[in-house]
């Protein structure tokens, strides 16, 4: 016993030094092969936001809610909150305080990596080690914590629906070997602190266990036998955590500053994009997120499927799963890591359309395309391809205008030039961008000050990719509100209950979510959805999804529609062309439009749309 | 005392097979939810080809009703399997024990507004079929001021995937022919255009009405199904459509549009097939034991069908099945219980 | 046999009995909707770039049909893929990945194509 403590080694450390010195060299790879991909311009500026004061405090605040608290996942699950939380931060505290107990009592020893570790192994409690009791308090107590946490996610891992997860990911092989030694780690260090209680001190926890043991087989083999198997558990979960999910443990870590940043996603699997890739937890948050998932066969596209895909350089299905997809950004905006699976899928499709694309665009004929002038007193709307199709919408936006006295002019009566969007999406970036020089070209010299768009495809475009100068881009539902508001629209109330739509790129593409809800509180009673907002689950129109066939985008209509239905309104109201269209076909409610919602109520026009 | 049978729809393929019935030494019960019995047959004005009135097809009917029970304005509340017979029952508290139920539910007229890039319900000068054939028996001119141009679009909400209906419903290509034949007879001056996607002149002196129409009447058929419909300040409409023939789009300024409305399934003949635990096709129509064979008889014991409630018929083979399905109510009533 | 020069010329015929088309087979292994086409027009009529030029989506599909795309192809260059097409389309086809296959089966310059982006 004394020689073990007098000779600070013992062979069963060796499993955990190979561990840690494997996962530390990994990662140092790792995140060195990250920084060289990222362009030249993108290392500088996230350089100086490491040495940028307020960037760091940045950092350091979403390091520590983020990955040791995961305050983000408490707000959406407190069960799942308290499950990921209890383990990250209570192993952290574990580590902290093994440090902390090192340098107060053997700083001599700190550079031994696994010496904080397995502290109690080789320590003896004494006079000096007594006034500890606070420390073994401490140890046992987040011990307690880790370990309620591990249960429950043991239970969550053979029952997910307690923890409110519908689908949880299929785990790999590798996956199952680090979770297994995960959950062994704690269990196994339980039963080797107990065997030292009796010699290096211990506390509620670990006490009992040391009774309980002596008890039954206090043969000193026995506690080497306890050492061993919790340092190898250690040794497997670190020499496995490269190949699993649990690399977004230190990939996190890049991860936050990376995105603090503000750098942008450039290729599907280099730079910026691998820190995301390291740093997806498989959680499977994703899967229930998905719209698709409606249809079981989409199970397989959803986010984290397409991060281990891309991971293991699977091409075709990565495109597949790339092609599929909707763009809705629910994944996106639930996602833990932030992960920007849009962002990727649209690198992907750009990439293979710059490879493979042998038919390149020819605009030239919007030459001839001359600017209106519109004069600065007007509103210059901009009503979209899809609205062509939807008559009700550029009609009852007109009407709108007209009743709050606001002069206007239409941009694309004889046929529009398309936003860009549908382009964009479709991975030809630079054909967009012929399309937006050429909108903005006209915009500009319309000589308008306000734009208005009644489409949410355009509005987003016209916001992220536009930059007018010295005219404002507005959302019907905004700039409609906003006539409300001033009071330059009189309506009435018809006390109908209304669910209203978030339309993808309106809502989590531009963040707008209270103006519509606003203005349909004027006019009728608002009923929530089952989700709204960052969650309010796509139409299944989207010109996002370049392979989506026709009948299988019919269910997600479906399961849109009855997300909406849930409390039962008389009407549904959306804010998109495309959601109008999509939903009509199928709603067993009347399907409005929101401009139409506010023609049928205005004072003045006695219900008559006519 | 006589063997009831139910017949549920009173439109001409329920009124037929109930008179048939009646001839065969049965009482039929002839249930309509519509306050009057005739269906879109007492809406109709004249009847393609020859364009008979169709009062001159209806009337005769439904003066000969002696011996047959008929309630209107009644539904069916439930329908229940006891034995070997059925028990239904109606909504105005009557309820009817039977070995045999008609479904003649017939079809409702596909509700335009859901092709919303037609504009009906938005615009005010894009009507229906069955609008045209209002102001045809009201013998009212249109109510607009200077129409000079009108279009009749084929196809709406049939051949549609988008609309929900990806049958042809078989009569709008022959009515669209029709009315634009009586809309010239009416105003000569007018040029009508007819967009189509195919001309499905399938029965007997349906060709002759069409080279009426071109002959006589001048009418102009565009091989193209409309794509959009959009409207100026004067309330004029501008139809695009492609002329696939020529291969060059078009651009019509109109001052009337009439949807030709197709066929979709009746409302409640889901639930009345769910209440007697019969299939309903991918269409909505319900399914024949055989749709060659044994186009009246359902795969269950006891329930037969006549008319539309199988998909787009003319009026006809309405008639025609509505007799068939008489007879085979018949034969099946007359056959001993196998079991 | 003497050709007396009163025949059809080769170029005034379709010779559909002959076309070969391997090109057309991958297009539709990676778009099966490409036959379900009905040449109703409502793409070409509501297209957004038809406003402008000669693109047809209808006469794109019946060329390839025919093993004719060179006379097609450029059309096809001024698609701004606004998907109103697949909107309006009564068969439910996914025009715009239609479009998007066409790019890479057909194409005008000469290129392999490879999986990896």
């Amino acid at each position: 016993m004394k020689e073990r403590i007098l000779a600070a080694y013992d062979p069963f450390v060796l499993p955990f030094v190979f561990g840690i010195t494997f996962v530390i060299g990994y990662c140092l790879l790792a995140l060195f092969k990250v920084l060289v991909q990222l362009s030249p311009a993108d290392r500088r500026k996230f350089a100086l936001s490491l040495i940028t004061p307020s960037a760091i405090l940045k950092n350091l605040r979403d390091l520590f809610c983020d990955c040791l608290l995961h305050v983000k996942l408490w707000k959406r699950n407190k069960v799942l909150g308290y499950m990921h939380s209890s383990i990250a931060f209570g192993w952290f505290m574990i580590i902290v305080i093994g440090h902390i107990e090192t340098v107060l009592y053997i700083p001599e020893r700190l550079h031994k990596l696994y010496y904080p570790i397995f502290f109690r192994f080789f320590m003896e409690e004494q006079k000096q080690t007594l006034q500890g009791s606070f420390f073994f308090f401490l140890m046992d107590f987040f011990l307690l914590i880790i370990l309620s946490g591990i249960t429950l996610a043991i239970i969550k891992r053979f029952r997910s629906r307690i923890v409110g997860m519908r689908r949880t990911t299929k785990l790999t092989l590798t996956d199952l070997i680090g979770l297994y030694s995960l959950w062994a780690i704690f269990p196994l260090r339980w039963i080797a602190e107990g065997f030292t209680a009796g010699v290096a001190g211990g506390s509620f926890m670990t006490i009992p266990i040391n009774w309980i043991l002596h008890n039954f087989m206090s043969k000193p083999e026995n506690i080497t036998v306890a050492w061993w198997a919790y340092s190898l558990a250690l040794g497997t979960f670190m020499t496995v955590l490269p190949f699993t999910r649990y690399m977004h443990i230190p990939a996190e870590i890049l991860l936050i500053p990376m995105r603090n940043a503000g750098l942008p996603v450039r290729h599907t699997r280099k730079g910026f994009t691998l820190a995301m890739l390291y740093s997806c937890p498989s959680c499977g948050v994703c899967i229930d997120a998905c719209p698709m998932g409606v249809q079981k066969k989409n199970v397989q596209d959803a986010t984290v499927y397409m991060v281990r895909n891309l991971k293991r350089r699977n091409q075709q299905r990565s495109l597949e799963i790339a092609e599929k997809c909707l763009m809705c950004g629910k994944c996106a905006s639930l996602c833990q890591v932030q992960m920007d699976a849009c962002g990727i899928r649209l690198a992907y499709r750009t990439a293979q359309e710059k490879k493979n694309n042998r038919l390149p665009a020819d605009f030239s004929y919007l030459n001839a395309i001359a600017p209106q002038q519109v004069g600065e007193e007007k509103v210059l709307y901009y009503a979209g391809c899809m609205s062509s199709l939807t008559p009700v919408i550029s009609r009852s936006v007109q009407q709108v205008l007209q009743a709050a006295g606001v002069p206007f002019e239409l941009m694309d009566r004889d046929g529009s030039i398309c936003c860009g969007r549908p382009l964009l999406l479709a991975g030809r970036r630079d054909e967009a961008q012929q399309l937006i020089e050429k909108n903005r070209q006209l915009i500009e010299k319309s000589g308008a000050q306000i734009l208005l768009v009644s489409c949410a495809i355009c509005y987003r475009i016209f916001k992220e990719q536009y930059e007018l100068i010295g005219v404002e881009v507005v959302h019907y539902t905004e700039y409609f509100n906003r006539l409300i508001a001033a009071g330059r629209l009189s309506l009435k109330n018809s006390h109908e209950t209304l669910v209203y739509h978030d339309p993808c790129d309106l809502g989590r593409g531009c963040g707008i979510y209270d103006a519509p809800r606003q203005a349909l509180a004027a006019v009728g009673q608002l009923v929530p959805a089952l989700k709204e907002r960052e969650e309010s689950v796509c139409c299944g129109g989207s010109v996002g999804s370049l392979t989506l066939r026709y009948e299988d985008r019919e269910p997600i209509t479906r399961g849109s529609i009855e997300n909406l239905t849930a409390n039962n309104p008389e009407q549904i109201v959306t804010a998109c062309p495309l959601c109008l269209k999509t939903f009509g076909r199928f709603a067993p409610v009347p399907v409005r439009d929101f401009a139409e919602m506010l023609v049928l109520n205005l004072e003045t026009n006695k219900n008559d749309t006519k | 005392m006589s063997e009831n049978v139910v017949v549920i729809g009173g439109g001409p393929a329920g009124i037929e097979a109930s008179r048939r019935l009646r001839d065969l030494g049965y009482t039929p019960i002839l249930i309509e939810k519509e306050p009057v019995l005739g269906g879109h047959l007492a809406r109709w004005d004249r009847l393609f080809p020859d364009g008979v009135e169709a009062h001159t097809v209806l009337d005769p009917m439904l003066q000969d009703l002696d011996g047959i029970k008929y309630f209107t304005d009644t539904t069916i509340s439930s329908i229940n399997r006891l034995k070997d017979t059925w028990v239904v029952k109606l909504s105005n508290g009557l309820s009817a024990q039977v070995r045999a139920i008609l479904l003649s539910t017939g079809f409702d007229l596909f509700k335009a507004e859901k092709k919303e890039e037609y504009g009906y319900g938005i615009y005010e000068r894009v009507i229906t079929n069955a609008e045209l054939e209002d102001w045809f028996k009201a013998g009212a001119a249109p109510q607009f001021d200077g129409v000079h141009t009108i279009g009749f679009v084929h196809c709406v909400g049939s051949r549609d995937e988008k609309a929900g209906n990806r049958q042809c419903s078989k009569v709008c290509c022959v009515t669209a022919v029709k009315q634009a034949c009586e809309f010239k007879e009416k105003y000569p001056e007018v040029t009508v255009y007819c967009f189509y996607m195919d001309l499905r002149m399938f029965g007997r002196k349906f060709e002759d009405l069409y080279l009426k129409a071109q002959k006589e009447h001048g009418v102009r058929f565009v091989r193209g199904r409309v794509s959009e419909v959009s409207e100026d300040i004067d309330g004029h409409l501008f139809v695009k459509a492609e002329d696939t023939l020529f291969g060059k789009p078009l651009k019509i300024k109109m001052d009337m549009l009439v949807l030709m409305c197709g066929m979709a399934p009746a409302d409640g003949t889901s639930e009345l097939a769910r209440m007697v635990s019969i299939p309903v096709g991918e269409d909505g129509f319900l399914v024949p034991a055989s749709i060659v064979g044994a186009p009246c008889v359902a795969p269950r014991d006891g329930i037969f069908f006549a008319g539309t409630s199988t998909g787009p018929k003319t009026i006809p083979e309405t008639l025609g099945e509505a007799s068939a399905a008489a007879l085979a109510i018949d034969r099946y009533l007359k056959t001993p219980a196998r079991r | 046999m003497i050709d007396f020069g009163y025949g059809l010329t080769p170029s005034a015929t379709l010779r559909i009995e002959n076309v070969q088309n391997p090109l057309f087979e991958e297009l539709h292994r990676r778009e099966p909707d490409v036959v379900k086409c009905i040449s109703c027009g409502s793409c070409t009529a509501s297209c957004s770039a038809g406003c402008f030029t000669e693109m047809s989506l209808r006469r794109v599909i019946l060329s390839l049909q025919r093993g004719r795309e060179k006379e097609i192809l450029p059309m096809l260059q001024h698609c701004m893929l606004c998907g109103k097409c697949q909107l309006v389309c009564p068969r439910g086809i996914n025009t715009r990945h239609l479009i998007l296959s066409i790019g890479k089966v057909y194409g005008l310059a000469d290129q392999k194509e490879e999986v990896r982006p």
